[in-house]
């Protein structure tokens, strides 16, 4: 197994195979970041394409400087979703027959969907920032520090943020019948 | 504001138990009994904000934009003028280059390597392809080769199902299907190769030995790596336009997918 060092440095040199290497590993997280934060499936399938064809195209900027190449592909979908929110007014549409259902029953398939609409529709009383680092920590499951790189705050301001996250979100879910009990 | 700064740091070190190294929330209260009370429901809720990482981007737009950024890729390779037998040795090169501009010329072999069926300058790319065959050295670099030709078959065969020329989709079938044939003899014959250095290895030199068949070795499973994700890409680039294809082109559309199918698990087992 090659090091991703190795792929990058491959992938600059305009090695093809490479770069699909590194678009397979991490096509899937950076469709998740998109969805959760704008909660648009069509605009987070179009952006997550311009994400890795904008990476395509700068790919010879990047320079390894021991951040891992997925935080630059965070940055660059982190910078188009802002632009993205900037410009247009979001709406949610359910992300349907988007969860992974592997060997899963169709029951818990469907109970999956549900959970995630739940929080989709929970995210979006979110403010973007708390949705952001939701997004980062814990679909995309980044590191604090990485989450910090990505977003230009202080590791400490990410803590924060993603302390009064969690809060909001807590308030925003419905509650359900567990947590009754 | 310092105790909020210390919950947070709590905060997220229970978290980091939690969704990394998987302990239990009981787990983490245990260790924070002061804070358990104002961390329980922050940590249920960050297990429900988990739950997201189950979303998955659907298989259609997935194998779509696979073959858009594979197309993308070519593109910009061809783009900013990269050397059209980069892989190949220098000898070669020049001998193939050479070959060529005596065919052909040089303007139009560039123009030619990204040229489709229904394009003059198709035959000068599948000439340019034989030729690159023919003087590529290695078994393995010859495979690699068949690959690629595989990879520009199904693009070609995608864009003329698009305009719904039944003919040349079937045409470009068979030449994927000769090309996938080559790629399973070449990796039987792969077997024999691997097995020659090592029983003509001398002892005294068998850490080098060992060295060459750990990059052989290598070699073999990136080879194995390309191939796997062709299997996979390639029917579903082919299943993803069968919906849109003109209703004609549909029988051919489905030959070509179990051709690639049936190609790729030759070669795989091949290799096994």
């Amino acid at each position: 197994m090659q090091s991703e060092e190795s792929l990058v440095r491959r992938a600059q040199n305009r090695d093809q195979e490479a770069f699909a290497q590194l678009y397979e590993e991490h096509f899937d997280k950076i469709y998740r970041y998109i969805a959760l934060r704008i909660g648009n499936e069509a605009e987070a399938e179009d952006m997550t394409q311009q994400v890795f064809l904008n990476a395509l195209q700068s790919i010879s900027s990047f320079r390894w400087k021991g951040v891992p190449f997925s935080a630059w592909l965070f940055r660059i979908a982190h910078n188009q979703a802002v632009d993205y929110l900037r410009r247009k007014k979001h709406t949610a549409v359910p992300l349907d027959e988007s969860v992974a259902s592997n060997d899963n029953t169709p029951q818990l398939v469907a109970e999956q969907k549900l959970d995630i609409e739940r929080l989709l529709l929970a995210t979006q009383k979110l403010t973007d920032a708390q949705r952001e680092v939701i997004s980062l920590r814990f679909t995309s499951e980044l590191s604090i520090a990485q989450v910090a790189k990505i977003m230009g705050k202080s590791q400490g301001a990410v803590k924060a943020l993603q302390h009064s996250a969690i809060v909001a979100l807590r308030r925003a879910l419905p509650v359900t019948e567990n947590e009754e009990k | 504001m310092k105790k909020s700064k210390e919950f947070d740091n709590v905060l997220n070190e229970c978290l980091e138990r939690l969704l990394v190294r998987g302990e239990t929330i009981e787990q983490c209260l245990q260790r924070y009994p002061e804070q358990a009370a104002e961390l329980k429901p922050l940590l249920e809720t960050a297990l429900v904000a988990k739950k997201a990482s189950a979303i998955q981007p659907r298989a259609e737009f997935k194998a779509r934009a696979r073959y858009q950024f594979r197309s993308a890729l070519q593109e910009t390779a061809s783009r900013r003028g990269r050397p059209f037998f980069g892989w190949l040795p220098r000898w070669a090169t020049v001998v193939t280059i050479v070959l060529i501009l005596l065919l052909a010329g040089g303007g139009t072999v560039a123009a030619a390597s990204n040229s489709m069926p229904d394009s003059p300058l198709y035959p000068v790319k599948l000439a340019t392809e034989q030729v690159q065959l023919m003087l590529t050295p290695s078994q393995m670099g010859k495979i690699r080769l068949c690959a690629r030709l595989a990879d520009r078959r199904v693009a070609e065969i995608i864009y003329m199902a698009d305009k719904g020329d039944v003919h040349q989709v079937e045409l470009i079938t068979q030449r994927l299907d000769k090309r996938l044939a080559m790629l399973v003899v070449l990796a039987l014959a792969l077997e024999a190769e691997e097995e020659s250095p090592m029983l003509l290895a001398p002892s005294a030199e068998e850490a080098e030995g060992d060295r060459g068949v750990s990059t052989w070795a290598n070699n073999r499973a990136q080879l194995r790596m390309l191939l796997e994700r062709y299997a996979v890409n390639h029917p579903a680039a082919l299943r993803a336009i069968l919906e849109k294809v003109p209703e004609a082109a549909k029988p051919a559309l489905l030959r070509a997918i179990v051709v690639s199918e049936a190609g790729y698990r030759e070669a795989l087992e091949a290799l096994d």
